[in-house]
């Protein structure tokens, strides 16, 4: 087994119960992994043990070749909600993310800064508060202060669950030209079958929990990796939802 | 603006009707006298009888036991809810101790610390130290863990994230106990120097009851209530400078 990141023999009970079975497998770098499976599955405990913040019962993880032990600014998180401080403005919840490192300078910072309000359509915003700004915006600013601490790994706890439909969709869009403009690892949890087809490179299929993979498929194989909003019309696109769908209602036996 | 025209005017209302219904001679004057004979009491107090003196004896009482307490209650109210030992330790302690009501423990309080000074801040923080503490280690562990595991993934160590993360987010909750809890110093305060005082406004307020001066029992609870509608104004104004992006 290769890859970028590593589960080796990993599995996770709390207390007496089970939540992962031991799972082994391997992540490719500069891909889009979309974790898909049934709510409160598993999943997102098999993503927060890459990003150090839980430890594995069993087995490890491994970041290119390196024992994933705790928290470090090499696996960046975007929750769903509490995404952005309250108390800072965008242009300081982008800084937000840089705070610790030592290694850059103050004209380093203000540069990286800059870039990410223009990458992600803030700068209009930069002085104001999350509470003046869209929920979409919002994620917008988590997303760009994980970039700016220079994770190499996103890990995403369903990040677009709030949003409504439109916004949710153009994220979806912006993500996937981010991921592949700035080469990142991105680790994707959700129960949304559309947009696991829409990001994925690749999706991995949960089981209830304890959950346990019960597909593994390639995406970038069908649909390639650029992904137009227009490729949600495409015929390859709707046989690939209706497999997922398929193989959750056969595999997993609820409807997620 | 129209919210404050209201309170303004909610406020003249009654005084004006406390004045009319002491002025029809319906309430006995030595029970209700009538607000212009308070405000000329007030006035004799502050030219005659050293009244400023004694407020200001009263608000640094208040205010060393108020920070005292604060200034324990603070961290250890974090430390409760950040190290599950500490918080097993302390809890069911405090939890006992806040549930004594403060008169109570008046007479053990002169036995300790006799008559003087210490036994009146004493008082004053065993009010509120026991209360803040809980409220404190309450909202620390409100912190939203998403802000603590963001800060962790992108460098921050514990310290940092106490710093940088919890004690900002608890910043408005924090400023608004402390308002709270200043507020009941001022009760207890009274307490103490109907007890045990030669100074303070509850010392003023007594004193004047003994002699039936009911005008100047009125004026010294007044000048309570004024004190503390300024004050807390104040902090009011401090939180919404402080915390802006609310």
């Amino acid at each position: 087994m290769t890859g970028y990141v590593q589960f080796v023999g990993t599995a996770k009970s709390f207390g007496p119960v089970d939540v992962v079975r031991k799972t082994s497998l391997g992540l490719d770098r500069n891909s889009l992994v979309v974790f898909l499976g049934p709510s409160g599955c598993g999943k997102t405990t098999l993503m927060r043990m890459v990003g150090g913040l839980d430890e594995p019962s069993s087995g490890s993880i491994l970041l290119g070749g390196e024992k994933v032990v705790r928290p470090d600014r090499r696996r960046g998180m975007v929750f769903q909600s509490y995404s952005s401080f309250p108390w800072l403005t965008v242009k300081n919840n982008i800084a937000f993310g840089m705070r610790y490192r030592k290694d850059l300078g103050a004209t380093e910072r203000a540069e990286r800064i800059s870039h990410y309000l223009k990458l992600f359509g803030l700068a209009d915003f930069a002085d104001s508060y999350p509470n003046r700004i869209s929920g979409g915006m919002r994620q917008r600013v988590a997303i760009a202060r994980t970039l700016a601490a220079g994770s190499d790994v996103l890990l995403m706890d369903e990040p677009f669950g709030a949003l409504d439909a439109l916004t949710r969709e153009r994220l979806q869009v912006e993500l996937r030209q981010i991921q592949i403009r700035e080469e990142k690892t991105i680790i994707f949890v959700t129960h949304d079958v559309e947009e696991a087809v829409f990001l994925a490179d690749r999706i991995i299929l949960f089981s209830r929990r304890p959950a346990s993979i019960v597909a593994d498929i390639d995406v970038a194989a069908e649909l390639g990796p650029d992904r137009p909003l227009e490729i949600r019309e495409t015929q390859k696109f709707f046989e690939l939802r209706n497999k997922v769908l398929h193989l959750i209602r056969n595999e997993t036996g609820v409807a997620v | 603006m129209l919210e404050f025209a209201v309170s303004v005017a909610a406020a003249v209302l009654v005084v004006a009707l406390w004045e009319l219904a002491a002025r029809a001679g319906i309430i006995a004057p030595q029970f209700l006298p009538s607000p212009s004979r308070v405000v000329i009491a007030l006035w004799t107090m502050l030219t005659e009888q050293n009244l400023l003196w004694h407020v200001a004896v009263s608000t640094t009482r208040v205010w060393i036991a108020f920070l005292l307490a604060a200034v324990m209650a603070v961290p250890i109210g974090i430390m409760m809810s950040s190290y599950r030992i500490v918080g097993a330790a302390l809890e069911p302690m405090i939890d006992f101790i806040r549930y004594l009501p403060v008169p109570a423990l008046v007479p053990l309080s002169i036995i300790w610390f006799g008559v003087g000074e210490e036994t009146k801040i004493f008082l004053l923080w065993l009010g509120t130290f026991f209360q803040l503490v809980l409220l404190v280690a309450d909202d620390m562990r409100r912190v939203p863990q998403e802000f603590v595991e963001v800060a962790r993934t992108v460098g921050a160590n514990s310290r940092q994230v106490m710093i940088d993360v919890a004690l900002r987010w608890m910043g408005p909750t924090l400023l608004d106990n402390l308002r709270i809890t200043l507020g009941w110093c001022w009760t207890y305060l009274i307490i103490a120097e109907i007890v045990a005082a030669d100074s303070g406004i509850g010392y003023v307020i007594w004193t004047a009851r003994r002699f039936v001066k009911t005008p100047e029992v009125m004026a010294g609870v007044v000048v309570i209530g004024l004190i503390g509608l300024v004050t807390d104004q104040l902090l009011r104004l401090l939180h919404r400078r402080l915390f802006r992006y609310l």
